[in-house]
């Protein structure tokens, strides 16, 4: 097999196990408020966790680059939500549908920026590859989750959460394999993506799940959801 | 300079800031609902990018420590809030409010202190700069803590300047935690981990629970969003350029 297309099937491996995420939601029913508020703060709490992890990474290649490309993905966040409507006019999306679509659009994104960190450590050796691909598609389960976690309570089905979940990690394989190839180039862009997604994500925690989580359940026991889940994604991060 | 003297010294100095927060009082002028939301953003994002700090500091020294004294440090703070009985506290109420509100909101104050000096003493530990840099942040997050507290005693007929005192005295928790933490940790450097991640796992849950919420309902949540994010995002790179 050539190194490419290891390259790629690894990536694909680790883009199919995000849909393992889904999983746990086969078993949730009905859609009240507190379920709303607590998938938001679970997935919140993920996503931050997440974030953090790819600033430490991001930092190490170059902290300037990581905060410019950080702004760069809350703009990119803002222009989106523009582009979906203000779901308070008549006629433009739903608050849930522009929640959920914004959700896939903003991990989507992310995996572009996580393919080209594939890549490059791909291009370190090949040695680590297996290990590598087996760190990362276990660390896709929590995304995939936090994708379900926002769809699955705004009605959709446990196969739709599944199949977006692993719609929006295909950009890992198609990005690992372009930045494997020309390691050089990609590396000096890596800091740029890397804090573009940590950007956009963090972004979006604190603009549209965490006040949504706010509304719909008590403070304090959404407060612990979050930050018992942000570290338990860091203490999943480190330990793989 | 002896260590712990430079631990009581940053640690007051981040204390006493809080008396800035007073100052829009001193100078009679009344601030609207959304400013004080935008400092309390402000606030939020020094602190995440703060507990990222603490979260780098503590994993090359022991994940599992870290992870341990995270959750024991979020624990804490939700068992504070629950048992002090301000865990559903509104913190928005400028005029109105039961006979105890004022002394509660100073409670919070001083619990919420409490573990920003675990922060400072834990900092200080892993090295003297990022100490320092520790006690500035929160000397600057400490100044619109204090004017949003002054907000509200004032509002209850508390006068400029005692509110400006009692903002100071619900930072002294502050100070003596930091001196106790670092004086721990120097004696047992074993427990430099638990104690970075009791830190971060606290900055985190009072963000989560205090600042963030409150700061939805004083401005809208992009606004604060926006200006959360900014702040955190300094924050992580002077950490990362000072390292």
């Amino acid at each position: 097999m050539t190194p490419v297309l290891t390259v790629f099937l690894f990536g694909l491996v680790t883009a199919v196990a995000t849909g393992l995420g889904a999983l746990p939601f086969a078993l949730l029913r009905g859609v009240s408020p507190r379920a709303v508020a607590f998938a938001n703060a679970v997935a919140g709490g993920l996503m931050l966790g997440a974030s953090f992890g790819i600033v430490a990474e991001g930092t190490a290649y170059g902290a300037w680059q990581t905060l410019a490309g950080g702004l760069l993905g809350v703009v990119f966040i803002l222009l989106t939500q523009r582009w979906l409507g203000d779901p308070d006019i008549a006629g433009a999306t739903t608050a849930d549908t522009r929640r959920m679509a914004l959700i896939v659009i903003v991990m989507t994104v992310h995996s572009f920026a996580e393919g080209v960190a594939v890549g490059v450590a791909f291009g370190g050796g090949p040695t680590l590859a297996l290990a590598i691909t087996l760190a990362i598609a276990v660390h896709n389960v929590p995304e995939g989750l936090a994708i379900s976690a926002v769809l699955r309570p705004r009605g959709a089905t446990v196969l739709a959460c599944a199949g977006w979940s692993i719609f929006s990690s295909l950009p890992q394989p198609l990005m690992a394999v372009p930045a494997f190839l020309f390691v050089d180039a990609f590396r000096a862009a890596l800091p740029y993506g890397l804090g573009f997604a940590a950007g956009a994500m963090v972004f979006m925690v604190l603009e549209e799940l965490l006040p949504e989580a706010y509304d719909r359940a008590s403070r304090a026991p959404v407060a612990v959801v979050v930050s018992l889940t942000l570290v338990g994604m860091m203490l999943f991060q480190r330990m793989l | 300079m002896d260590r712990t003297l430079v631990v009581l010294l940053f640690a007051s100095l981040s204390a006493a800031t809080a008396v800035f927060g007073a100052g829009p009082f001193a100078l009679g002028q009344r601030l609207p609902l959304s400013r004080i939301g935008f400092a309390n953003a402000v606030a939020s994002g020094m602190m995440l990018g703060a507990a990222y700090g603490l979260l780098v500091a503590g994993f090359e020294r022991g994940v599992t420590a870290v992870a341990g004294g995270a959750v024991l440090g979020i624990l804490f703070v939700a068992w504070t809030h629950a048992a002090s009985g301000t865990d559903e506290l509104d913190l928005n109420r400028l005029e109105g409010g039961s006979e105890a509100y004022g002394y509660q909101v100073l409670l919070v104050n001083s619990l919420h202190s409490a573990s920003e000096g675990v922060a400072i003493g834990a900092a200080m530990a892993v090295s003297q700069p990022f100490g320092i840099f520790m006690a500035l942040a929160i000397a600057v997050h400490n100044v619109p803590e204090a004017t949003v507290l002054c907000a509200i005693l004032t509002g209850r007929g508390v006068r400029v300047s005692s509110a400006a005192g009692l903002a100071v005295a619900a930072n002294v928790s502050q100070v003596l935690l930091a001196v106790v933490a670092y004086a721990i940790v120097q004696a047992a450097p074993g427990t430099l981990p638990w104690a970075l991640g009791f830190a971060m796992g606290a900055l985190v849950q009072l963000v989560m629970s205090e600042l963030l919420p409150e700061s939805y309902r004083q401005a809208g949540p992009r606004s604060i969003a926006l200006v959360t994010v900014v702040a955190m995002g300094i924050v992580v790179l002077l950490q990362s350029v000072a390292a």
